[in-house]
């Protein structure tokens, strides 16, 4: 699904991520973990194409990506969360999603005829979906900014999920939520699966990491150090030394 | 006091216009975070470019001349935008900022070679009607010029809030990079922002040339600082400021052309500028938490 080979990245001398190479198959939730400052994020804005590469190339469904700007990638299918949120704080949850239904599918919908044949109300149907999915069905017409931080995030991932991605990335989905509200956001994470959609998850958070995810990479000042399932993760002395501390599980 | 009182009526409704002038100012703004120097010279731009009808067509509607101020407004935008902000870093704080300065002065010059700097006489509408209310008069032309631009917004504040490109102009202005990970397309939202604006521009431009009776290049420099003025005193960004903020600057300075004479209002304008920058610099609308 998605390739990284030799990914890199420079910010003056410094160098965030060094020749990095990743393979995230079709229908896998791949988890990528490291200390702060490993370059998670890093990689993540590289794949959507918020900086440039320094080196090395991406492959999406076997298509390269490098060139593309932005707005062109996430029309490929790739859609992505945010650590720290940026909603859209002055528009409504509605809103917020409405002006996210960017797939090529939702503006070959919004085409003069295709109005007419139904294409508002399948992106309204669709909208109430998503408010469904994410639990705000009753915040619909709520500013983006008067909600609480637990809906903020869900509705981050609505809005991703309503430009239709094929690859999700997720980044710290979990910062600051308590326990209850993982749990959730473990089921929402195995049901978007269950659609079909991969997962590219980037989380501090040990206990959604090992719970939900196939295979694991970890990164260490932006080089891979180890990878597999996660299982061998946790059981490999290298990663342990690195991120987990020691004796940390 | 009735004099008084007629002259803040009267500069109220001119001051529609410079309402207008400061929405484009603080629109850009809010969507690229740039000040556009060019806006009030392609407005008055504009304007000139509907007299090019009376040239073709003589005797053509004063309806007819403004909307093709309207429409040649929107194609400066597009130029302006084109020629000062699409092909020019904009990570770069002044670059944008020179380009649209050049942009004035080249729309001025280009304005006065073409009428050899003369002053240019601008139909009107409605300027024989006259509402009478005692010894209180209401000008038929300036209540169009009021009408025209309160519709003018009116509309502006629909398309914003109500249609799907509104709502991702103002989603680009809050928070631009999630905007870009939604996949809309921040270069044509600039784009489109800049066609909008010159629209309103060229309406403000020809309101302004049908309540002063004439155009003359001279009107673009005192414009551009109104509506940066008007711009600042509603508050960066803010639209309801600006439209505020324009009225109230146009009722402030009649009275002060009233009691004062017209060489020396601009003076009190200033003043007015200083106090809001002192006392109160956010404006009067200042930004909430999110930009809008």
């Amino acid at each position: 699904m998605l390739e990284l080979k030799g990914v890199t990245r420079h910010f003056g001398g410094v160098r965030a991520v060094d020749g990095l190479d990743l393979l995230v198959p079709e229908g896998c939730i791949f988890g990528l973990i490291g200390p702060n400052g490993s370059g998670k994020s890093t990689t993540v804005n590289l794949i959507t194409g918020l900086f440039p590469l320094t080196a090395g190339t991406i492959l999406f469904r076997g298509e390269r990506l490098d060139d593309l700007p932005t707005h062109r990638r996430l029309q490929k299918g790739i859609a992505r969360t945010f650590q720290n949120i940026r909603l859209f704080g002055r528009l409504t949850v509605w809103q917020n999603l409405w002006v996210a239904q960017n797939s090529p599918e939702d503006r070959a919908r919004r085409s003069f005829f295709a109005r007419w044949l139904g294409g508002r109300r399948r992106a309204r149907d669709e909208i109430a979906h998503l408010l469904e999915f994410s639990g705000l069905a009753h915040k619909a017409d709520e500013f983006a900014a008067n909600l609480s931080f637990g809906e903020q995030r869900r509705l981050e991932l609505a809005r991703a999920l309503a430009a239709r991605p094929r690859l999700l990335l997720l980044d710290e989905p979990a910062a600051g939520m308590n326990s209850e509200e993982i749990g959730q956001l473990r089921e929402r994470i195995l049901a978007l699966r269950a659609r079909g959609i991969t997962i590219l998850l980037i989380e501090h958070v040990m206990e959604l990491v090992m719970g939900v995810t196939d295979r694991i990479a970890v990164l260490n000042f932006g080089q891979k150090i180890a990878e597999g399932s996660p299982a061998e993760i946790q059981a490999d002395p290298v990663v342990r030394k690195a991120y987990l501390g020691g004796g940390a599980t | 006091m009735l004099d008084f009182l007629q002259a803040v009526s009267d500069g109220v409704l001119f001051g529609a216009t410079y309402a207008l002038i400061g929405i484009g100012f603080t629109l850009v703004f809010g969507v690229m975070h740039k000040i556009n120097m060019a806006y009030a010279a392609a407005s008055i731009g504009a304007a000139y470019s509907g007299l090019l009808l009376l040239e073709v067509m003589a005797g053509a509607p004063p309806a007819a001349v403004f909307a093709c101020a309207f429409l040649a407004g929107g194609l400066l935008g597009w130029v302006v935008y084109l020629a000062c902000f699409h092909f020019i870093p904009l990570s770069h704080p002044l670059a944008t900022l020179m380009s649209t300065v050049g942009m004035l002065l080249l729309i001025d010059e280009v304005v006065v070679h073409a009428t050899d700097g003369m002053p240019q006489n601008y139909p009107a509408m409605f300027d024989d009607v006259m509402l009478h209310a005692g010894e209180f008069t209401l000008r038929g032309d300036l209540l169009l010029v009021f009408g025209v631009c309160v519709a003018a917004m009116a509309c502006l504040l629909a398309l914003l809030y109500r249609t799907r490109l509104g709502l991702a102009t103002r989603a680009v202005s809050q928070q631009p990079i999630a905007a870009q990970l939604c996949g809309i397309q921040v270069a044509q939202v600039n784009a489109i922002t800049f066609v909008i604006t010159g629209l309103l521009g060229g309406l403000a431009g020809a309101m302004i040339g049908a309540s002063v009776g004439t155009l003359s290049p001279l009107l673009s420099g005192p414009l551009t600082v109104k509506g940066l003025v008007v711009t600042v005193i509603g508050g960066l960004g803010s639209i309801p400021g600006a439209i505020v903020a324009g009225l109230l600057v146009g009722g402030f300075e009649n009275v002060f052309q009233l009691y004062r004479g017209v060489t020396e209002r601009d003076l009190y304008v200033m003043l007015l500028l200083f106090a809001f920058l002192v006392f109160r610099p956010g404006g009067i609308f200042a930004p909430r938490g999110g930009r809008d």
